[in-house]
């Protein structure tokens, strides 16, 4: 579903965020991408949405190279991926629902479907009641949720999510983690950035690790053998 | 269950539902935004109200033209110390050219009698003179066809040296001239609004650029799940579109008002020489014309903004 052939991305000669990154993560997986602030976590989820594009390398979502996608092409591309970012990214002077009717908009869903699959949405992630509420209304996890119904709404083929336990308490954050879970049981791949490793350790989950801008040798504990994920993923041993 | 990837799958750039939306989203945009937003409709609507203006004066004049062209007329005026018999010579000479034959002779007094209820505001200071100095004429109607042909010219000169002639008028030579000035205020209306609009396009331009400045966090969210550049420009072409509209109908309100007002002073004083500038407002074709060129005017300058990915 993802895949990252020797990709490097540099800003400018001297700060090069990812550096010959190569992995692929199969349809239907749940796979973490963790490593210390500035490891170039919040650069390859970019790359993906195709925010940015790498300076080397390929990079492949869903059978498509982004490299080769003409710029017209990206809102159709995007719309097969649910994004959910560090800052929310929640359109302020918007409510709740009118957040993800934008979205319904957008992906040609009729007006008068908006409520009821708005308020599934929002249900999956408990803020049926914050319907009409405004985004500064809400508590920063309320935020990340709502964010999270937004980008769950059209069931992704690709969940991509930023720190989205970032500013969390732990049980709120197991709670998002199960909302990914279902969505990955539903079919969506799910790539999640985070440097909780509380919450890798619980998971069990393959992850990606990087160390300024590369792909971590550091390889300890795993739940499941890495020869079975083709050997270019990491699995990290926190304890 | 998550949407499969359909290879070749081609989704509207625009969705259904899309339309609304944008009408909602510009709605809310002017009204968050109405002090800016007046000053682009004040714009329009300033320059579509003096390219009315133009066009209602040169309307009602082309009207006034078009209704004296059916009945024109051959004046000729005597001098003031015309003898009986000099008016019956020409009497006779009008009698023997059929062209000018339908006469109708004007005295002094009738003159004087005419000029007072066709001028009221004056006729004080025709009292105030010592003798009625409005001289006796002939007015023959001449038909149309004959005027416009110019058969007319060798008798008009012929009449003017009889004796006691003191000048010969044909109204077709004035409405000619008339004519040619309805033209150039109409050209006058069309440059000078015509300049007013583009500058009021380029005024919805920087209004709609200034919005995008303030929304464009929100545009890069918008791109970011997926919208094309049509629906997030949608809102702002619609916004400008209504910018243009609202002030072409705020401009023919306003005109109708001047209308109605220079109106109320003119009627009353039947003065001629202004009741026909103001004898009708616009028709409607003209109205939907004014409006439309602001919807036009709203248009371009929305357009001029978004062209440029804020």
């Amino acid at each position: 579903m993802i895949h990252f052939y020797h990709v490097t991305k540099k800003f400018d000669r001297y700060s090069t965020a990812l550096h010959d990154v190569t992995f692929q993560i199969e349809k239907g997986e749940f796979v973490f991408v963790t490593g210390p602030s500035g490891a170039g976590k919040s650069t390859l989820l970019k790359l993906i949405l195709r925010q940015m594009m790498p300076t080397e390398g390929q990079v492949i979502v869903n059978g498509r190279n982004l490299n080769a996608m003409r710029r017209g092409q990206v809102p159709y591309f995007r719309r097969e991926i649910g994004m959910v970012f560090q800052d929310f990214k929640l359109i302020e002077r918007m409510t709740v629902f009118e957040n993800l009717s934008f979205i319904l908009t957008v992906l040609g869903v009729a007006p008068k479907e908006h409520k009821k699959k708005a308020y599934s949405a929002l249900r999956a992630v408990s803020l049926h009641h914050k319907m009409n509420s405004y985004p500064l209304q809400l508590s920063g996890g309320e935020q990340q949720r709502v964010a999270i119904a937004r980008a769950l709404i059209n069931d992704p083929l690709v969940l991509i999510a930023d720190e989205p336990t970032g500013n969390l308490d732990p049980d709120l954050s197991n709670d998002i983690v199960q909302i990914f879970n279902e969505a990955n049981l539903r079919g969506s791949t799910i790539l999640l950035a985070t440097h909780d490793r509380d919450l890798i350790r619980s998971s069990g989950r393959r992850v990606l690790s990087l160390v300024q801008g590369r792909l971590s040798d550091e390889k300890i504990a795993a739940p499941e053998p890495i020869a079975a994920r083709g050997g270019e993923s990491l699995f990290v041993n926190w304890s | 269950m998550a949407r499969d990837f359909i290879p070749g799958r081609r989704e509207p750039e625009v969705p259904s539902g899309a339309i609304s939306y944008f009408i909602r989203e510009a709605l809310r945009r002017l009204w968050i935004s109405k002090r800016t937003s007046f000053v682009a409709i004040a714009m329009i609507a300033m320059s579509l109200l003096i390219l009315g203006a133009f066009l209602l004066v040169s309307d009602n004049l082309e009207r006034a033209v078009e209704r004296w062209q059916g009945t024109s007329r051959v004046t000729i005026y005597f001098t003031a110390d015309v003898t009986p018999q000099q008016i019956q010579a020409v009497d006779a000479w009008l009698g023997a050219h059929g062209d000018l034959a339908r006469r109708k002779f004007v005295t002094k007094e009738q003159a004087l009698t005419r000029f007072r209820s066709y001028f009221n505001d004056l006729s004080d200071v025709v009292s105030q003179l010592d003798e009625n100095p409005f001289p006796p004429s002939f007015e023959c109607e001449v038909a149309p066809r004959i005027a416009q042909s110019g058969a007319l010219a060798p008798q008009l000169t012929q009449l003017r040296a009889l004796s006691g002639v003191d000048e010969v008028q044909f109204d077709w030579e004035w409405i000619a001239r008339l004519r040619r000035l309805v033209g150039l205020i109409n050209i006058a209306g069309f440059i000078v609004g015509g300049i007013l609009a583009i500058a009021a396009a380029f005024t919805i331009a920087n209004v709609i650029r200034l919005t995008m400045m303030l929304y464009r966090e929100e545009i890069e969210i918008m791109r970011l799940v997926g919208a094309t550049e049509r629906i997030i420009r949608g809102p702002f072409i619609i916004e400008g579109i209504l910018q243009g509209i609202i002030g072409g109908i705020v401009a023919v309100l306003l005109l109708f008002a001047l209308f109605a007002t220079a109106r109320s002073f003119i009627v009353p004083a039947r003065s001629l020489l202004w009741g026909f500038l103001f004898a009708a407002f616009l028709p409607w074709p003209k109205i939907a014309g004014l409006v439309a060129g602001g919807m036009v005017a709203g248009w371009f300058g929305s357009w001029l903004s978004v062209r440029e990915r804020p």
